[in-house]
């Protein structure tokens, strides 16, 4: 089977408008999480955010985005899928070819237009400019239409797990022989639909989310978007390949609708099944971008299965302390941080971390630390017990 | 590609325990809401929570998932959006105030997959595809390389989409359904913009091996495009590459739904074929929906298995032949096409 | 309200709310545990549970502890309503 290699990155999120910024962010400690400033909610001044510092307006200004109907989803996606192009150098010729593929994957899709979409739903009256911009394939449609990209387009939800499912249908349409480059990625805006839903599952914090704590007390919703380039091995002409994607796993945890069971079983198997893919024992990953969302549930559950399947746990630490929770977006995000840790051979700290839970012992990197780096998992779990994990390895 | 082991459908029409598709259910209110059985199979206690396009994902897919399955693939294009609604109004409603998370978690597009997993305790692959009018064909394509990549598994792949008056309201906002009462054939002679609405639920195993098989999908191909004539060169081309000879096709199975915006796509289709291939169309019984190409497929099955289909579905009155290839075409919203070839085992 | 017929139409109340569809309001019993054995409701049921305090009598728990001590049976829910219902 041909390698498959990582050859663009593009990043939006709380802690930086591009890759770059965003690396700065990690590498300085500096997390995104604070009061949102455009989000419109009840909850803005009570409940930190991970919002991305930009409004929409000047959003559209910026991308030259006028287009009728587009919703901050599809512009924070257009953000990161921009970067990863022009870093990966794809011409138009390649973009409109048959044989490149677009996976995108969100959760929220258009309906960070809360009060429109209640406008439209409920009336037969003048329909707003949205009617099309709703649903979770419109940000994909979106990007499709606008650089008219030739091959297999997908949208993809598996909730909080979307976009590493994203990746993971590109790499294997590339496999197949069904396309020769994916980009593959997502994007999720706030939205008062998920501040509201989460927050009516008593899993949002009212403080700066402090993963794999003994005293944590829920997550962060942030938004954002990352999008990479896939690439065949032998058709690469770009000058520079971050990293391989060596290898991938997708397992349900069929336990729970909203929670995952209490030693993680579902992130075991998609764990396990990641090494399988990549063929390497456990004891070859050296680092580990977690899910870790700073939840009771998913927090501890990773950890017992990060045990079960380790022994001796690897150097982790999750970024969701800095993003937040970026929902659809998160996967790629965070997929994309492993990919900079792997190429920079750093590790980022984790953030807001003191006490070491006491079921588990088990403590996160705090520290930014330089180390060569050969393999690194970056770990996506969802509602509905979607659990994927993807592994990416020094090319 | 792969073989269809078993097939179930919960639709507007009879097509689930009893099934008799020579009478006609006809829409009411431009609506053709699905019949929902009984679901004997699904706990109470959970029933209790679940929404519609939940409901028929599930009682569909418990028919057959007891056969095994090593994964769960579904397309959906809005998966659970009276759930979702519901939960937004409460959100209005209330005023962000104090809200029940039920509607919230049966919203998520995965509560399908999810649910179906969690009642048959699969832990094997889990994905959930929402990419609108291709949602159903990218599952197609999941499943297709997951028994390429396993040989001896067997998936479970579905196609569900429910009517919620919101999204209803939502689409004829945007011009999709008919302003003035259509019912059965009359569909096709509107020569007005829109079409009804539909829904259901189609689950099937998917398996690499013939044994025991009712049907084999040969091939299929996904298109993102608004020009009719480069629509029928693709298709031109996608008989070239799985069909020896056009006139092996059976039947046409043309998804046009009375839109007479969108009847330039299928007419051109249609006009690649031989000009006695006999067509058929299914959207008067069906309704129109994202995935609505997974009820399609169902209809193909129960040809091939009765080697005869009520005439209401019949287009022309033609001779009809044996069965043995059948060729689907469907477009959604006239910007995202695609073709499905499907043979007799 | 007098205690019985507050029962009464709590129970009501927590069929219509949760949607039990094979539970009859009349049948449960005053003692009968409402999580795990008896009625078997989970986790976003006592969420769900939360929401109707608050919908129904204008009851604001926010401490979870706070909502397992009073989410025991139809008893301990009529007691924490009578001593701090709003409405």
């Amino acid at each position: 089977m041909s390698r498959i290699f990582v050859t663009g990155l593009g990043i939006i999120s709380a802690v930086g408008h591009n890759v770059e910024a965003n690396r700065h962010s990690l590498v300085n400690k500096k997390p995104g999480i604070g009061k949102a400033t455009f989000l419109s909610t009840k909850y803005a001044a009570a409940l930190p955010f991970g919002e991305v510092d930009i409004s929409t307006p000047s959003l559209k200004e910026k991308l030259n985005a006028f287009e009728k109907g587009t919703t901050r989803t599809s512009l924070l996606a257009l953000h990161a899928l921009d970067e990863a192009i022009k870093d990966s150098k794809l011409t138009d010729e390649e973009l409109h070819s048959p044989r490149t593929a677009l996976v995108g994957a969100d959760t929220v899709g258009g309906m960070c237009l809360t009060d429109e979409l209640h406008h439209d739903a409920n009336k037969h009256e003048q329909g707003s400019e949205y009617l099309a911009s709703y649903d979770c394939g419109s940000a994909t449609l979106y990007l499709r239409d606008r650089y008219q990209i030739g091959g297999i387009v997908n949208t993809i939800n598996t909730a909080c797990s979307s976009s590493a499912n994203a990746i993971m249908y590109g790499a294997r349409l590339i496999h197949h022989g069904l396309a020769e480059r994916a980009i593959v990625g997502g994007c999720d805006s706030l939205a008062k639909f998920t501040i509201n839903g989460f927050n009516a599952l008593h899993i949002l914090a009212d403080e700066a989310c402090r993963p794999f704590d003994e005293n944590r007390k829920g997550l962060n919703l942030g938004e954002g978007a990352a999008f990479l380039v896939l690439e065949k091995e032998g058709l690469v002409t770009n000058d520079h390949i971050y990293a391989e994607l060596s290898g991938y796993g997708n397992s349900n945890d069929a336990f729970h609708a909203s929670s995952l069971s209490d030693n993680g079983e579902g992130p075991l198997l998609a764990m396990k099944e990641a090494l399988m893919a990549a063929k390497l024992p456990a004891g070859e990953i050296d680092y580990i971008n977690a899910h870790g969302t700073g939840t009771e549930n998913n927090d501890e559950a990773e950890s017992r299965a990060m045990i079960r399947l380790f022994g001796q746990v690897p150097l982790f630490s999750s970024t969701k302390a800095y993003t937040g929770h970026t929902l659809g977006a998160a996967g790629a995000i965070e997929a994309a941080y492993s990919i900079l840790s792997l190429y920079h051979g750093e590790v980022y700290p984790g953030a807001n971390f003191s006490k070491p839970m006491a079921a588990t012992g088990l403590l996160p990197v705090t520290v930014y630390l330089k180390k060569e780096l050969r393999h690194v998992m970056s770990n996506s779990f969802g509602f509905g017990g979607n659990c994927s994990s993807l592994i990416f390895s020094r090319a | 590609m792969f073989y269809i082991h078993d097939i179930a459908c919960i639709s507007p029409q009879k097509t689930f325990s009893e099934i008799d598709i020579e009478h006609l259910n006809c829409p009411v209110g431009g609506k053709l809401p699905a019949i929902e059985p009984a679901y004997e199979g699904i706990p109470l206690n959970i029933l209790r929570r679940m929404g519609k396009a939940v409901r028929m994902g599930v009682g569909a897919a418990l028919t057959i998932a007891k056969q095994n399955a090593q994964g769960i693939i579904i397309g959906t294009a809005n998966g659970g959006m009276e759930d979702c609604i519901r939960f937004l109004n409460q959100v209005i409603d209330y005023n962000e105030g104090v809200l029940t998370p039920t509607n919230f978690v049966q919203s998520t597009a995965n509560a399908i997959a999810s649910q179906i997993g969690l009642l048959t305790s699969n832990r094997g692959y889990n994905c959930t595809h929402v990419h609108r009018g291709l949602a159903f064909e990218n599952a197609v394509l999941d499943t297709a390389m997951l028994l390429s990549e396993n040989p001896s598994h067997r998936y479970l792949l579905g196609g569900i989409d429910e009517i919620s008056a919101y999204n209803y309201n939502i689409e004829f906002l945007d011009g999709w359904f008919k302003k003035e009462k259509v019912a059965g054939k009359s569909l096709y002679q509107a020569n007005t913009k829109g079409t009804i609405a539909g829904e259901g639920s189609v689950m099937l195993l998917a398996g690499k091996h013939a044994n025991g098989a009712s049907a084999q999908l040969m091939a299929i191909r996904m298109l993102h495009a608004d020009d009719e004539q480069y629509i029928a060169g693709e298709l031109k081309g996608f008989m070239a590459e799985h069909v020896s000879d056009a006139g092996d096709i059976d039947l046409f199975l043309s998804g046009e739904n009375g839109d007479a915006r969108l009847q330039k796509y299928y007419d051109a289709c249609e006009a690649v074929l031989y000009k006695n291939v006999p067509v058929a169309h299914f959207k008067h019984a069906s309704g129109e929906y994202a995935t609505v190409t997974a009820f399609a497929l169902w209809l193909a099955c129960q040809a091939f298995q009765k080697q005869s289909l009520p005439q209401h579905f019949l287009k022309y009155r033609r001779a009809k032949k044996d069965f043995r290839k059948i060729l689907i075409y469907n477009n959604y919203h006239g910007m995202q096409h695609s073709f499905m070839l499907i043979a007799k085992v | 309200m007098e205690r019985e017929a507050l029962k009464a139409q709590l129970k009501k109340q927590i069929v219509e709310f949760l949607n039990l569809m094979q539970v009859k309001p009349e049948e449960i019993k005053d003692d009968e545990p409402l999580f795990g054995e008896g009625l078997g409701l989970d986790s976003i049921d006592s969420i769900e549970l939360i929401v109707l305090l608050n919908r129904e009598y204008g009851i604001d728990i926010k401490d979870p502890k706070e909502g397992r001590k009073v989410l025991v049976d139809v008893n301990t829910m009529v007691d924490y309503i009578e001593a701090h219902r709003t409405k």
